[in-house]
Parts: C-alpha cells; sequence; structure tokens
C-alpha cells in the first residue's frame, strides 16, 4: 500500500472521528430543540418518535406566558449588562495599565489578577452572601453582578491584556510624540485597535454571567431579581415543568449566547488561546 | 548653537547600564547619527531624547528647554520633537491623511490650514494622492514617506529617526537615504538618526557618534572616523581593515613611528589620535584598499581571490603577516601567484587597542 | 488638572489599577480571608441564640469525625480524576484530529465549542431528558440496539450516577481542551515534523518526542485550571442528581454549598471550603513542581 493511499485512508478516519465528535457536540442541542418544538402528546408516547409529526410553537408560547419567565430574562439581561459595564470600565483600565507600563509591582499585580481565579466559588460565596447582607445589596441584581466580578473580572484582564499585548508599542509612542497626551494616546489610537477584542471579550463575560447558576442561586430570593438559570430549575423542581416547555425555555435561554458566540467567534478564539501560544 | 544638548545620560535596568554615562551635542540643523551594533544603546539614547525612556540620571537639554534633568522629564509630547520609527507605526485604523494630520490636530490647527499642509507635505513625500487610503494598503517604502510626512508635518525642533530605512529591501533602502537626506536639507531640521548600517551612517551624516556597550567610543566626521579610529573597535566596525597586532621598534617624533609586525616586517605609519604615543604593542590598521600592487614591493603569494565586480578581494600571506586588498577587478590574479605589494606610509594608522 | 495633564503623572497607572484592585478586594479578598476566619467561628443564620463567636478547630474536628465528609471527598477526587482524564482525552483527540487541517476542519473547531458556551442549566437538562427512564432517547438507542434490555434510570441509581454525571461534564468540558491543545499544536513549528519524518519517525514517535514536549507547558496549565473549576463549582451535580441518591454523588464543594444554603450553617461550610482552598493550593503547587522535575 502506497503512502498515498494510507494518507487517503488516515483522512477518511480523520473526518469519520470528527463528524463523530461535531455530532456529539450538537446532536443533543439539536434533538432538546426538537423536543421543544413537539406538542405534548409526541413526547410522551410508548414509542419513541424522532422528528415531529407536527412542528408547534405553543411550548414557546406557553414557557413566554408562564408567570415570571419574561422578568427571569429581563433580570438576567440586567444583571448580565451591569457585570459587562463593570468589567468593561475596571478591566479594561487595568489591562492596559499591565499590558502597557512597567511599574514596580507589575508583576505582582499580574500574579494577583492570576491567583484570585484559583479561589473556590464556594469560599467565597458564603461571606460574600453575609456581606451583601450587610450592605443591602442581598437579592438584588446589581449585588449579582458585583459578585460576578469576582470571577469575570480577573479573567477579563488576563484576556483583555492578551489584546492589548498584540499591539505595537510603537503605535502609542508615535501618537505621544505626535502631541497626545497618555489619556489621548490610550483613547484616540490604542482602544479604537483593540475594539475587536474587547468586544470579544465583553462577550466572553457576558456569556459568563448570563450562563452562571450558583452565585443566583445564593444571592438571589425572589422574583424581582432571580435569574433565569436559577427561575427554570426552580419551574422544572416545584412545577415539574412539562419537557417540551423546559425544552424551549432552554432554547430562548441559549439564544442569546449561541447569536453573541457566532458573531465574535473569530476574535473570542483568538483571545481564549492567546496564552496558549505564546506557550 | 547646539540644538541638542545631552550631558551625563545613564539608563539602567536593574544591573545592566544600557546607556553609560553618555554626553553630546548637536549643532543646529546638522544631520548626526548614532551608530553601534544592537544593543550597544544607541535607541535607548534616541527614546530618552524623545521622552518615550526615562534616563536613571543625566541632563538633556533641547534648545533652551531643560526636558530631562534630576526630578524632571518633559512628557514627549511637550518636547517639540517628532520622529519616524523603525516599524513606521502607520496607524491602520485611519486613513493617511489623517496619520498625517495628526500631529497637527493635537495643536488645534484650523481645519482648513490642515488640508493644505497635509496635501503640502504628501507631495513633498512623493505621496501626492495618497491621503484616502488606510496604512494596510500601503507598501513598506510608502508607510515609510506617511511615517516621515507624519513626523515633518508639525515642524519639530528636533527630527529623530530609529533605523528607519532597516525594513527596506536593499535598493529602496539605498534611494531612500538619499530621499531623507535631500528632505532634511530642505528643511533645514536638526536630525538624530540611529542606525547600525555604517554605510548608511556614512552617506548620511554631518558627524557620527560610534558607541559600544552603552559608552560613546568615538565621533566625528564619517572621514575622520573611518581614517582614524579610535580603537580596535572603531576600526572594526567601520568598513574593512586589516588589524594587525605590532610592535613600536623606533619613534620619529610628530606622531609617527615604526613598528614590526610577526614575521620581522617593518612598517613605517602614524597615530590615529593625535597626541597619542604608543610604545610596546600597538594595533596597526592598513585599509584593503590601500594594499597596492608594486613591482619593488613586499612579496606575498596570494591565497584567496573573490572577484566583487569593480574590485575583487584578494587574500595575500607576507611571511607571517595576512592581509587582505581590494585591488582594481582589470588585473586578473590567480590563486597561488607570487604578488609584491606596497602600502603607502600615510594609510598605515596606529590604533590603540581601547 | 485635566485628565490628560493627570496621565502624566508617575502614579497614572495607579489611577488605572485603583477600581480593579477595589474590585478585587472587594469582592475576592476580603470575603477570602473573613471565610477563613468564619471557619473558626460560630454562625449559623437558623440560630441567632449561639452567637458569633469563635470556637477553634472545633468545625475542624466536626469535620474529622464526619463521615459524609469522607464520602465526599472520595466522590470529589473520583470526581475531579475521572472527567479531568475523559475531558482531556477527548479534547487531545479532538485537537490532534482537527489540526490536520482538511477542509471544513476550521468550522468544526468552531461547532465543537457549543457545549462549553452552554450554562449548566441547560447542559444539564439537555442530558436530563436524554438520559430520562422513561422517555429518555438515549435509553431508547441502547435499547434498540441492544446494550440495555429495558430503560434505565442512570441518575436514580447509586452505582451510575456520579458517572452519568461525569458523563455530562466531560461533553460539557472538553471543548475547553480541545480549543487550547489546539491553539498549542498550532503553535508547534512545522520544521519539527518535518525533521521527525525525515528521521523516520513513525506517528506514535512523533507524538511522544515531538508533540507531547511542545505542549507540556498548555498542558500542565489547562489542566490545573480544569481541576480548579471542577473542584470548585458543583453546579451540573447539583442540577443533575442533588448530590444523590442519598449521597452517592456528594462532592465537597456541593455538601459545603447545600450547608450553607439548606442548613445556614456558616461556619461549618467556610471549613469545607478551607479544606478544598488549601487542597487545590497544595495540588497546583505540587501539580506544577512535579511537572517541571519531570521536564528535566
Amino acid at each position: 500500500m502506497g503512502a498515498k493511499h494510507r494518507r487517503l485512508i488516515g483522512n477518511l478516519l480523520a473526518y469519520g472521528a470528527v463528524i463523530l465528535i461535531v455530532a456529539l457536540s450538537v446532536l443533543p442541542v439539536l434533538w432538546t430543540f426538537l423536543i421543544s418544538i413537539k406538542p405534548d402528546e409526541e413526547v410522551i408516547t410508548a414509542t419513541l418518535t424522532y422528528l415531529p409529526k407536527r412542528p408547534v410553537w405553543d411550548n414557546y408560547v406557553s414557557i413566554w406566558t408562564r408567570s415570571g419567565f419574561p422578568q427571569l430574562i429581563l433580570n438576567s439581561a440586567i444583571t448580565t449588562a451591569v457585570t459587562v459595564a463593570i468589567c468593561t470600565t475596571a478591566g479594561t483600565l487595568a489591562a492596559y495599565a499591565v499590558a502597557r507600563t512597567r511599574f514596580a509591582g507589575r508583576q505582582k499585580i499580574l500574579l494577583l489578577y492570576l491567583a484570585v481565579r484559583m479561589f473556590p466559588a464556594v469560599m467565597i460565596v458564603i461571606p460574600l452572601f453575609i456581606t451583601l447582607r450587610n450592605v443591602g445589596l442581598l437579592d438584588s441584581r446589581f449585588g449579582l453582578a458585583l459578585a460576578y466580578t469576582s470571577f469575570l473580572l480577573p479573567v477579563f484582564i488576563w484576556m483583555m491584556k492578551g489584546f492589548f499585548d498584540a499591539i505595537p508599542p510603537e503605535l502609542e509612542e508615535a501618537a505621544r510624540i505626535d502631541g497626545a497626551s497618555r489619556l489621548t494616546a490610550m483613547v484616540r489610537v490604542i482602544l479604537p485597535l483593540v475594539l475587536g477584542g474587547l468586544v470579544a471579550t465583553s462577550v466572553f463575560v457576558a456569556i459568563g454571567a448570563w450562563n452562571e447558576y450558583l452565585f443566583a442561586l445564593m444571592v438571589t430570593s425572589s422574583s424581582g431579581s432571580r435569574t433565569w438559570p436559577v427561575g427554570l430549575q426552580l419551574m422544572v423542581g416545584e412545577f415539574q415543568l412539562p419537557w417540551g416547555e423546559l425544552a424551549a425555555g432552554g432554547m430562548i435561554s441559549i439564544a442569546p449566547v449561541v447569536i453573541l458566540f457566532a458573531i465574535v467567534q473569530r476574535a473570542l478564539v483568538r483571545g481564549l488561546t492567546a496564552g496558549a501560544v505564546k506557550g | 548653537m547646539s540644538d541638542l544638548s545631552v550631558r551625563d545620560l545613564v539608563v539602567k535596568y536593574g544591573d545592566f547600564l544600557a546607556v553609560d554615562n553618555v554626553s553630546f551635542t548637536v549643532e543646529a540643523g546638522a544631520f548626526v547619527s548614532l551608530l553601534g551594533p544592537s544593543g550597544c544603546g544607541k535607541t535607548t539614547t534616541l527614546r530618552c531624547i524623545a521622552g518615550l525612556e526615562t534616563a536613571t540620571t543625566g541632563h538633556i537639554s533641547i534648545g533652551t528647554d531643560r526636558v530631562v534633568c534630576p526630578g524632571h522629564e518633559t512628557p514627549p509630547e511637550r518636547r517639540g520633537v517628532n520622529m519616524v520609527f523603525q516599524s513606521y507605526a502607520v496607524w491602520p485604523h485611519m486613513s493617511v491623511f489623517d496619520n498625517v494630520a495628526y500631529g497637527l490636530r493635537t495643536r488645534n490647527t484650523p481645519s482648513a490650514e490642515i488640508a493644505t499642509r497635509v496635501t503640502e507635505v504628501l507631495r513633498l513625500v512623493g505621496l501626492d494622492g495618497y491621503g484616502a487610503r488606510y496604512g494596510t494598503e500601503l507598501s513598506g517604502g510608502q508607510q515609510q514617506r506617511v511615517a516621515v510626512a507624519r513626523a515633518v508635518i508639525t515642524e519639530p525642533r528636533l527630527l529623530l529617526f530609529d533605523e528607519p530605512l532597516s525594513n527596506l529591501d536593499a535598493g529602496l533602502r539605498e534611494r531612500m537615504r538619499f530621499e531623507l537626506l535631500a528632505l532634511q536639507r530642505r528643511l533645514g531640521r536638526t536630525s538624530v538618526y540611529v542606525t547600525h548600517d555604517q554605510a548608511e551612517a556614512m552617506v548620511m551624516s554631518d558627524r557620527i557618534i560610534l558607541m559600544h556597550q552603552g559608552r560613546i567610543v568615538q565621533e566625528g566626521s564619517p572621514r575622520s572616523l573611518y581614517e582614524r579610529p579610535a580603537n580596535r573597535f572603531a576600526a572594526a566596525f567601520i568598513g574593512n581593515a586589516n588589524l594587525l597586532e605590532a610592535t613600536v621598534t623606533a619613534s620619529h617624533g610628530d606622531g609617527r613611528h615604526t613598528v614590526t609586525l610577526p614575521g620581522g616586517l617593518t612598517l613605517e605609519g602614524h597615530v590615529a589620535t593625535p597626541g597619542w604615543v604608543p610604545s610596546g604593542a600597538v594595533l596597526v590598521c592598513i585599509r584593503p584598499e590601500n594594499v597596492e600592487p608594486a613591482p619593488d614591493g613586499i612579496p606575498a603569494t596570494v591565497t584567496r581571490v573573490s572577484y566583487l565586480g569593480p574590485v575583487q578581494t584578494v587574500e595575500l600571506q607576507a611571511g607571517a603577516v595576512t592581509l587582505r586588498a581590494d585591488l582594481p577587478s582589470r588585473h586578473v590574479v590567480a590563486t597561488g601567484t607570487a604578488l609584491n605589494i606596497r602600502i603607502d606610509a600615510s594609510a598605515v594608522v596606529l590604533v590603540p587597542e581601547t | 488638572m485635566g485628565l490628560g495633564t493627570l496621565s502624566e503623572r508617575r502614579g497614572w497607572v495607579w489611577f488605572l489599577l485603583v477600581p480593579s484592585l477595589l474590585l478585587i478586594a472587594a469582592v475576592v479578598l476580603y470575603p477570602t480571608f473573613w471565610g477563613m476566619s468564619l471557619s473558626f467561628r460560630e454562625m449559623r443564620l437558623n440560630r441567632p441564640d449561639l452567637g458569633t463567636g469563635f470556637v477553634g478547630f472545633k468545625h475542624y474536628v466536626a469535620l474529622w469525625n464526619d463521615p459524609v465528609f469522607w464520602l465526599s471527598l472520595r466522590n470529589t477526587l473520583v470526581w475531579v480524576v475521572g472527567a479531568t482524564m475523559g475531558e482531556f482525552l477527548l479534547g487531545l483527540t479532538t485537537a490532534l484530529l482537527v489540526d490536520r487541517g482538511l477542509p471544513g476542519f476550521r468550522a468544526a473547531s468552531v461547532l465543537i465549542l457549543l457545549p462549553w458556551f452552554l450554562p449548566n442549566v441547560v447542559a444539564g437538562h439537555i442530558w436530563a431528558l436524554m438520559l430520562d427512564p422513561r422517555l429518555g432517547v438515549i435509553n431508547d438507542i441502547l435499547v434498540r440496539i441492544g446494550v440495555l434490555d429495558s430503560y434505565f434510570a442512570w441518575f436514580a441509581n447509586p452505582d451510575t450516577a456520579l458517572g452519568a454525571a461525569m458523563v455530562v461534564e466531560i461533553w460539557h468540558g472538553f471543548p475547553f481542551f480541545a480549543l487550547l491543545l489546539l491553539a498549542g499544536l498550532k503553535a508547534v513549528p512545522l520544521e519539527l515534523y518535518e525533521s521527525a519524518e525525515i528521521d523516520g519517525a513513525g506517528p506514535f514517535a512523533r507524538f511522544r518526542h515531538v508533540i507531547l514536549p511542545q505542549l507540556q507547558m498548555i498542558i500542565v496549565a489547562t489542566v490545573v485550571l480544569r481541576v480548579i473549576s471542577l473542584v470548585n463549582a458543583p453546579d451540573i451535580i447539583l442540577i443533575l442528581t442533588g448530590g444523590g441518591p442519598g449521597r452517592a454523588s456528594q462532592v465537597l464543594s456541593l455538601y459545603a454549598f447545600l450547608k450553607v444554603s439548606k442548613e445556614f450553617n456558616f461556619g461549618y461550610g467556610s471549613a469545607l471550603a478551607m479544606v478544598l482552598f488549601v487542597g487545590l493550593m497544595g495540588f497546583s503547587y505540587l501539580y506544577v513542581r512535579l511537572s517541571n522535575v519531570l521536564k528535566e
């Protein structure tokens, strides 16, 4: 058997394996989507039907009109927006500082941003619960967003640092020498150049906040602040949510994630793997 | 009047001395090069002048302004200097016009004036009609011109160049040398030019400051650096040189001495630095073009010939001494043949080791 | 004084850093230190009569004598080792395959990221639906192809609950490894493959002597990060089994979380979290040290 044949067979096997892995990744989500458009009698049957015979949107209508679901989505959206606002403000400044300036203590600060990613969520959530209660932010969307910065801000800073690092320092120096103050050079020259990275990083943080379950479960308790993962889980537990509606709720909730990811995936993958490529 | 004065400049990174007590001045309108191998401190010195690097100690004045002195650093945008970077640093998110206009905008120049001046400067650097293009749509040479236009439009007191030609290919590089110099002459701006390319420095500079390991080794006109190197490093770095270790055997006053080379060959030469009195071991510096064929000269054997077109580089063995000679190509010389040579006393330069 | 002028001052960098440092101090450092001190205190929100006094090592002693703690510790080890290995192997396989760079593989490398970006709650329910004992599609397929005689209650059986949860976690987490290992593979200089090929190295030898050494740093870093997040986050188990049946799938982080959220025993919960914290620190340190030793 020649090398050419061996290569061909190798490639065919690789295609087979990759298709299998992609199927493994995507099919469960597709299956859930199929459940969400099946009427009840097709879900609860003696013999499983794979493709819906009569696709309907009833489940989407009934989960959306079920008490509180739009409110859950709204709470999640607000919490996510506040988290992203905090992270982009504080995080962009910090990432710029550690990427662009050399100062005594820079290494220690970098290490701090890295080390806080190691702190157990359960360890933080306990005292954070009490702290938020003491300052009156427990069971509030702002308090939850603050809690999210505990693990999302360090991630944001590290990712943004990678994007800042990728911009040649001369571009900023040229602006300085051309009459711009440090602030002007940062705003007029560097920020426009990292804009793609900034959007991707913000999306990553937004997805993290949107998806989060544990902190939300601990910190929120009323419908005024409860986010959708907690709410959906509650519906499953307390109201024995029908499958179709659960699946529809899941689909609605992941739609923004999938759409945002699809838009920024190139820059996002670059940001997530920047550290890996450097070694 | 000097336009730039650097005094006792020191830049330390931890224990590493990047710039070690450097002092020099540049007179108004002059074109001065900082020349040296990579890591010699030339770029760091330039960046200190620009304000992009912080001096550990030292003083820098531009015109009558003290921009660096103990406890004070004027930020780069207030030094009235501009710079052309090695990587050009053309902003990719702005058009050529906006790149060039940026400096005027930060100075709140009226937009009508900006338009006139940008057009004028773009014409000056040969980028007529490129104003709407973006940095990413330009070739290396064109980006280079944008960088130059951006640097000169603000009419800086001091133009700084950080190896601006080293990313260009050989042909364009040579053309740009003359273009840059012509531009500088036309605008009359005092310029400091950093390069590791000695030919570039020789062609362009009024004066060269040669640096090595953070210190100034020698400064002077291109001719004086080539003809009277201050030490082994200067002789070896600028141009080609036969550097031979020899012993002073007789002194004739007026800086003229007789030296003996290994193998007993004796030559007469003069010291490079007036006032220096060598004794014992010295270096003899002989430029290859000063080794000439002469029927009654020193007998030697040709050991290698490299044909370069206008000249041929010939390696000769004269007793214990190996010499390189650049001979006109019209005489065919063959390896293994005998050749008598002479070296004019005026071309034998005695140089200290350090 | 304008901001522009302020930006020329020496202290400018600290102006940039202060917001993030304050936030981290407030939401990470302060709670962590307080959590440490809480583990030496009494604190039960439902028993204010007990006060919040200092009780020394009481919680740690109780923990030592708590059979649930030891069971949870054992489950944590099984959970973390199993899930990390599974995610790593599947991720590495995916990365090696996709790195062949055949047409369409770039799209595939994006599609496989889907599970990773799904919320725990949705990922959990997708699999809960598929593994359902009455109507689950996986049970249906397994029965059709003859692996199972009848539908099986994966999450309700103490022998399979943790394993089934692990399958879900592996599905959810393997894209993380695939993504980063693929980036690492792309960074391996082509000449290394070529010179190995010229030396006559077979695929296995190439993997062992060229690819693995190049990936080592990434492997160490990704494994540390993944272990940390697996130890810390009980979400998926909480959603799938709640730690049950009985305590068959209870892990330490979940135990700590339940102690706090169900029993409001903040002191004991903090002691459990401290054990996790110290354990993770020790693991990360040893693991990084050992991998460096192996390199030399």
